[in-house]
């Protein structure tokens, strides 16, 4: 797309998770993209298959989940490679595991061994990926410390993670994924855990970060202020499809899917004028077992068309370039879209 | 007779083990007028959820007094009253819990949760009775009343949470503490018990302090708010007044860092130096004054008093009069 | 069709939101199968002990010098290629003119057949009803020996099956008072806390790390040796359980600690419940199904711990008999080396140990249906 360049391409992602009672489709036909430098949101409620998407990109599921489709990352050795097809414990999809993606996770306190200093932690990152030098890695290592605003960073090196307050472990742990500058940053719900004042203070990080090095990140999250404060573009995900993807503009003010619009309405906006009830999106997330055929929201939405709507899966249609949408009251009303696959 | 429903008397709690003591609650009054709601914020550890547990005596408070002034217009002390007297009291006070998996018991039936209140506080009442009265619950919070023999893992977050409030409501209480009652639930699923709690409260004529660290649900739902920062109340206010002009510097660094869903927002945050203090070793003068943009030297050494300074507004700042610090801007 | 699959599914959604605790838990231990292999392993022991004195042929105190270490007598059908159903040989004894030793060979003239349901020795079925039925038997003067015989003489298969009267049962009555005793005083501690639970602790503490060979000898030498075999029986439980019911009490009361902090239990307490009926409802039944499982685990022990008393020769004394009776009968040497019969016992030590351990791994998976 006009000379930009894309990073990472998701197509048609499927995953299925074999369980006891039957197989659950967690992830049914995922596709999007991100370009360099550009931060993409992935939104959607608990259990809508966000994290499972971020982690078959790594490939770091389960045993039991199986995945299909292509994931097509730009890596620094042979150009355009589909990180599905490589084999799941070679050498390659090491090296891009950890060196050129890295993931960052909601509880830093869970991602850090409680038995080796923070240091020891970072640096061995660094010691896989970038020297086998020691010196020169503590070097690189402590340096990144510093840049995510770790204080006193010598001496915070040689500390242990219970030594550390939530807000510093994130921070850790953002200086663990970046050290060795990767390409993409997968942030999985970076910020939940913490405190508003920590959280505003995370996020500029991750921003100021991304500037520096010139990466791309993908933002998985349920909160849709700090995807508002983060991100270029949105994709707005649902029992594990993707059913609006937009600007963030777009998305926020102009919504056009019924699901986006309830998920914006639940929100209180502080400073507005204050309603009486918020809006609310009517019932619960059905369960991924036995999904109604048809569009998977149509029990919940309000703009539902019989006959229509619980007959046939909604295709993608473009809106506006970059605006795209599944939804088949929106592509009644909306005369001008296109179809497309 | 007072004016109040619920008065919060220098109400203190300090944890103590073998050899540190923390001061979870320290020196908190405020009052609570029947039917409104007081919503208290603050981050992790500033003790709002252990004020909660204190105020409903789930937890035993240090010292400091709950004045209730019940439905026939006696004001009894609700942490230091007799044992029969607490038996008709403690269903006047309730409370709703922030985990809605732990706060069910996994092994008894949604019915007999929604029950075991009325079994409590009622032993005279026949079981029909509390059957019926249950059921009626139930299906007042929006539960399917032919699932009620199910146990709770039947149950999704959101109806887990309505399981929790029917317990709660079930007694006809008229005071209920909200500990982040929607915390743990989707967006989507938040407004509902939102929308369910503001209208119960129509309704049966409740009075809720509740408690968050969302400052967004906390504007929505409350009248008056109260701002915790270890252990202490810092400031207090009516809701639209402590949101869009804060008194106390804490407050506003707290308001600027809230995300708003609005990408035209730009945020503007006021930095706050360093991270929240051990509350087992505060710090001298002002607890806040190592991290506050605005501190004098007199911050340091002596600790700001909690004081009206306008009518219903409380602050414990040494320079709230003099600041003029930033809030949200209520247009339209 | 595809309608009546969807009401199947939803009948099976029911089943499954419906179910109590006990049931999600009896589903998932069905899964497990060795644990429910080992269930039938154990049913069938059981079963014979429940029926040890019609199932074995000979009692307690019946002996035979002539045949004092004869090996285990085979069973025939044919008699010089004549089939007369099944029958053993008599035995004839002749020493061995080098080693002295007695070789035990088959008298082909002398044939016994062996009948079903025969009258024999007379006992007291369940300690009840007397009779001197058993389920099988030989003709008058021979002898059959599935296990062999010990040094006097005594059929090792009557005496293993009546021996598991105790060994398997002791287990059980041991496994009850610590129970009993680890819910009450484990329960005390975690609830009270304070200085209770810190006496109590250190109590634990001590009696724990008592060496238990010597207490076993100590209180054993207490026991007067003369009194009859079913006073024993409950002495030795009693001291067998006195020592397991540390470990449990210790388990109640770390439950009772975490228990006692989950918010239902708060809402319970909020809401006005006696700390009575917090206890009896939510506490006890919260851990009750780890309980099972320590239990279940808990039992190999007991059964090795009376297996090794009377080993030792603390517990039971001959003719009474237990599984450690007869390997203590069975350590010298020789008797490994020549008379290799007289460990079959280990192998039901073994066989019940296995059992149990599986049943309680099998719980231990099932123990949790809500993680």
């Amino acid at each position: 797309m006009d000379g930009k360049e894309t990073i990472i391409s998701v197509k048609n992602l499927k995953i299925n998770i074999a369980l006891d009672e039957g197989t659950l489709t967690a992830v049914r036909g995922v596709s999007f993209s991100i370009d360099k430098g550009e931060t993409l949101g992935l939104v959607g409620e608990s259990g809508c298959g966000k994290s499972l998407t971020c982690k078959a990109i790594l490939g770091i599921n389960d045993k039991k989940c199986s995945t299909e489709g292509e994931i097509f990352f730009d890596t620094d050795a042979e150009g355009e490679v589909d990180l599905l097809k490589l084999p799941p414990k070679g050498e390659q999809i090491r090296d891009v595991r950890g060196k050129q993606i890295s993931m960052i996770f909601q509880e830093p306190m869970v991602c850090f061994s409680p038995m080796y200093t923070i240091g020891n932690q970072i640096n061995e990152s660094t010691r896989l990926h970038i020297t086998k030098d020691k010196k020169k890695a503590k070097a690189i290592s402590l340096d990144m410390m510093k840049k995510v605003g770790i204080a006193n960073a010598e001496k915070r090196y040689d500390q242990y993670p219970h030594e550390f307050s939530g807000g510093m472990l994130q921070r850790a742990l953002i200086a663990m994924a970046l050290v060795c500058k990767p390409k993409l940053l997968i942030a999985d719900e970076p910020t939940t855990a913490l405190d508003v004042t920590i959280q505003a203070q995370i996020l500029e990080l991750i921003k100021e970060l991304q500037k520096d090095l010139q990466m791309s990140v993908l933002f998985v999250t349920h909160d849709l202020g700090t995807v508002a404060k983060m991100c270029d573009r949105v994709a707005v995900m649902y029992l594990g499809k993707i059913i609006e993807t937009g600007s963030v503009e777009q998305i926020y003010h102009d919504p056009k899917h019924p699901y986006t619009k309830g998920l914006l309405g639940s929100v209180h906006k502080i400073g507005t004028k204050k309603q009486e009830r918020l809006f609310s999106i009517e019932g619960t997330v059905p369960l991924a077992m036995n999904l109604p055929s048809g569009c998977s929201f149509y029990d919940r939405c309000k703009d539902r068309i019989e006959g229509v709507c619980n007959v046939k899966e909604p295709e993608v249609l473009a809106i506006e370039s970059n605006h795209t949408v599944s939804c088949h009251a929106v592509s009644r009303t909306i005369k001008g879209g296109s179809s497309i696959e | 007779m007072s004016d109040y429903i619920l008065q919060v008397k220098n109400l203190h709690k300090v944890f103590t083990s073998k050899k540190i003591s923390v001061k979870a609650v320290t020196d908190v009054s405020f009052n609570i007028v029947q039917g409104e709601t007081i919503g208290i914020v603050g981050e992790s550890g500033c003790g709002k959820t252990t004020l909660g547990r204190c105020i409903v005596r789930g937890i035993p408070a240090t010292s400091g007094s709950v004045l209730y002034t019940a439905e026939d217009g006696e004001t009894y002390d609700f942490l230091n009253i007799d044992r029969n007297k607490l038996k008709e009291l403690r269903k006047d006070i309730q409370m709703i819990f922030q985990d809605p998996y732990s706060s069910l018991d996994p092994r008894m039936s949604v019915l007999d949760i929604i029950k075991e209140p009325l079994e409590a506080n009622f032993p005279d009442m026949s079981k029909d009775e509390m059957e019926y009265k249950a059921i009626e619950i139930a299906a007042k919070v929006g539960l399917n009343t032919s699932y009620l023999k199910r146990y709770p893992h039947a149950f999704s977050g959101g109806q887990r949470q309505r399981i929790g409030i029917a317990r709660a409501l079930v007694t006809h209480p008229r005071l209920i503490v909200c500990d982040e009652p929607v915390s743990a639930l989707d967006v989507s699923i938040q407004a509902q018990v939102i929308n369910l709690l503001k209208d119960l409260q129509k309704d049966m004529g409740l009075t809720y302090i509740f408690i968050s660290h969302d400052l967004s649900v906390v504007e929505h739902i409350s009248d008056r708010v109260g701002v915790m920062y270890l252990g202490k109340m810092v400031e207090f206010a009516e809701t639209e007044a402590l949101f869009s002009k804060p008194m106390h510097p804490y407050t506003e660094a707290l308001l600027s860092s809230v995300p708003v869903a609005d990408p035209t927002v730009k945020m503007d945050r006021i930095p706050l130096k360093g991270e929240i203090p051990n509350p087992a070793n505060p710090p001298s003068g002002c607890y806040f004054h190592e991290r506050c943009s605005y501190f004098l030297d007199k911050c340091k050494e002596v600790s700001p008093e909690y004081c009206e300074i306008r009518q219903g507004r409380e602050v414990a700042c040494h320079r709230a009069e003099e600041l003029d610090l930033r809030g949200f801007s209520y247009d339209e | 069709m595809v309608l009546h699959k969807r009401k199947n599914k939803k009948n099976k959604d029911d089943e499954y939101y419906l179910a109590s605790q006990w049931t999600l838990m009896g589903r998932k231990f069905k899964k497990h199968k060795l644990a429910m292999v080992s269930l039938w392993v154990l049913g069938i022991l059981y079963f014979v002990a429940l029926f040890g004195n019609f199932i074995a042929p000979s009692d307690l105190v019946a002996y035979n010098s002539k045949i004092m270490n004869a090996p285990p007598t085979k069973i025939h059908m044919y008699h010089e290629g004549k089939y007369i159903g099944p029958f053993v040989y008599g035995i004839d004894m002749e020493r061995d003119p080098v080693t002295k030793r007695k070789v035990y060979s088959e008298n082909m003239d002398e044939i016994y057949k062996i009948q079903w349901f025969t009258h024999g020795c007379e006992y007291k079925f369940l300690g009840l009803f007397k009779s001197d039925l058993h389920l099988f038997g030989v003709e008058e003067g021979g002898a059959i020996l599935l296990m062999g015989a010990d040094s006097m003489g005594r059929d090792l298969f009557s005496r293993m099956i009546l021996g598991s009267q105790v060994s398997l049962t002791v287990p059980f009555a041991g496994t009850i008072i610590s129970f009993v005793l680890g819910i009450i005083i484990g329960g005390i501690s975690g609830y009270f806390g304070g200085v209770i639970d810190t006496a109590i602790q250190r109590i634990i503490e001590v009696l724990s790390s008592i060496p238990s060979i010597p207490l076993w000898m100590a209180l054993s030498a207490s026991i007067p040796p003369d009194i009859p075999v079913v006073r024993m029986y409950l002495y030795i439980t009693i001291i067998v359980s006195f020592i397991s019911w540390t470990g449990l009490a210790r388990i109640v009361r770390g439950k009772f600690i975490s228990l006692r902090k989950e918010d239902y239990v708060m809402a319970a307490k909020i809401s006005g419940v006696s700390n009575f009926k917090i206890i009896t409802k939510h506490l006890v039944p919260g851990f009750m199904s780890y309980l099972i499982v320590s239990l279940t685990l808990g039992i190999p022990g007991m059964i090795i711990g009376e297996t090794s008393m009377s080993f030792l020769g603390l517990g039971i004394r001959s003719p009474a008999t237990s599984w450690g009776v007869l390997l203590q009968e069975a350590q010298e040497i020789t008797s490994i080396a020549t008379y290799p019969w007289r460990l079959i016992p280990l192998f039901a030590v073994i066989l019940t140990v296995l059992a149990f351990n599986f049943i309680g791994d099998g719980l231990r998976d099932a123990a949790d249906p809500y993680k």
